[in-house]
This record gives structure tokens, sequence and C-alpha cells, in this order.
């Protein structure tokens, strides 16, 4: 059984994720879910991840270009700007750093409830 | 698996879009129009790996979808601007303004009418200041006609300074020039 993840916690970091995904390979809005959910995310909802893509887009991070599709109009797939790969790389830091104190302290907790 | 739309999946996808985008009238056209496109072209490729049932489940609530657009566009510090408050205010304000108008004239009328019920000649109301300008009644047998009760120039810059504030649209102004 895969565990819902808590919205609160997932909204967070989700423009990390997206900015991760999208330098790996520029996607569609759609193709980004299904990356996600392919990634474990399986409950994460298309409703979160476009306005979270025009975020980006707002804040400079992202780029939009529209290419042409067979099945139906021109898609728009978005890629990292400078601005974003300079946010990706400080965001996987801070959220590293923050990792291994949430770890520590976690981990700390169960071990002394175990005793 | 990859389903076929059918016409009602694409009516139904439409009903979507449709209701996302009348919650975004207060976007820019063009950006209204790319996520109503976006929005389309997601949909139809959802429906096309789950079916448009799933797809449109896949959405959520379309006003919190309209919201996070709506905030994703004008940052999350306060309400967005808003044209449907501005046009309001401004049709409010103009029902206001001509009210004062019509009272004042009114009482004005009556009271002239009210002193001598068959009067005639030329009176003056001075109107109220820096709001409307004076009126001038011309009186014949207790009948009259008259002529002015313009807004001041205060007025009209009233009147926009209270439709700007009440909209917030000095908001707009960034995201039209991401738009352009």
């Amino acid at each position: 059984m895969q565990t819902a993840h808590d919205p609160q916690l997932l909204k967070g970091v989700l423009s990390l994720l997206l900015l991760r995904l999208l330098a790996d390979r520029e996607s569609y809005g759609y193709e980004v879910v299904q990356r996600l959910r392919d990634l474990g995310l399986s409950d994460i909802s298309e409703g979160s991840v476009y306005p979270a893509l025009a975020r980006l887009e707002r804040e400079g991070r992202v780029r939009a270009r529209l290419v042409s599709s067979n099945s139906g109009p021109a898609r728009k797939y978005y890629r990292p700007t400078t601005a974003g790969e300079a946010a990706l790389a400080e965001g996987i830091e801070s959220w590293l750093a923050l990792n291994t104190v949430v770890n520590s302290v976690l981990t700390r907790t169960t071990e002394r409830n175990r005793k | 698996m990859t389903h076929s739309l059918t016409m009602r999946d694409r009516l139904r996808i439409e009903r979507v879009v449709w209701s996302v985008d009348s919650r975004l009238q207060d976007l820019p056209r063009r950006s209204r129009i790319e996520k109503r496109r976006e929005l389309r072209d997601n949909l139809r490729s959802a429906a096309s790996d789950v079916g448009a049932t799933e797809a449109i489940h896949g959405l959520g609530d379309t006003r919190r979808l309209a919201a996070e657009y709506m905030a994703a566009e004008y940052g999350d510090g306060g309400r967005p601007p808003s044209w449907t408050t501005a046009v309001a205010v401004f049709f409010g304000g103009i029902l206001i303004l001509e009210w004062l108008l019509e009272a004042g004239t009114s009482a004005f009328v009556a009271g002239v009418v009210g002193s001598d019920p068959n009067a005639t000649g030329t009176f003056k109301w001075e109107g109220i200041a820096y709001v409307l300008d004076d009126v001038t009644f011309r009186f014949t047998d207790g009948h009259s006609t008259s002529i002015g009760g313009a807004w001041t120039p205060f007025t009209y810059v009233l009147l926009l300074l209270v439709v700007v504030l009440a909209g917030k649209l000095w908001r707009l102004i960034p995201a039209w020039r991401r738009h352009r």
C-alpha cells in the first residue's frame, strides 16, 4: 500500500521537485504529473502542479515554449531558466541541510521512545 | 492504455475548462487564454491516458485551482485585483452621485414651490461643494426646468481613485508587463 503524502509538506518542496524534473528533461504539464507519479508521488493532483508551474514561470524560474503536437494544438513545454537552475541548486542545499537535522531529531526521538 | 476521446468526453472537459476560466476573469487577457489552452491540452492528455472521468477528478476542486492560478499570477499577498469589483464600485459611485443630484434638486424645487406655488423666475442652487456644480432653475408658474449639476473635476478624480483602490487595479500593471 502506498503512503499518502501530506499535501502541506509536499507544497513546500513542489517547486523544487518541478525544477529538478524539468532540469532533467523539458516537459508539459500533464507529463510532469506523470513523471512525479512514476517516481512515487502517486497521489499528487494535477490541480497543484499546473498552478505551481505558472508560479515558477511568473517568478522567471522556468521558461515555456510551444511545441506543435500531433494530437492537437501546440503544447506548452517548460524548462528551467538560469535563475531557476540557481534556485534549484540553492533549494537542494537547503533541503539536504534541513533533512539532516529533521532526520536526526526524529530518529533520536524514536530511539528514546524505544528505551 | 490509450483512451480515445468521445464527443461527450470533450464536452465534459470543455465544461471544466470554462468553469475554471470563468473564475480567471481578472487575469490579463493573454494569460487567461494561455491558461485555458494549457488546461484543455493537459486535460485531454490526461483523458487519453486515464479516461475523462479520472482526468477531471485528478484536477480536484476547480475553485481552488482557479484561486491557485490567481495566486500564481499575483502572488499570495492579499486579495488579487478585480475588474468585477472595480466595475461594481464605478456604477455604484455613479448611482450615489445621481441620487445626490436628484435629492438636492428635488429638495430645492420643493422649497421654492413650497414658498410660492406659482413661482416664476430664475433660481440657483449652489450644488454640493467640490462634488456637484451649481444648478440653475427656471420657474414658470410653479413649473421648473434646470441646467447644470455637472460633476466637478474633483468628483471624477475621486471616483477614479475609489475604483482603482476598490479593484486593486494597480496590481494588474506588473502582470500586464509580463504578458505584453
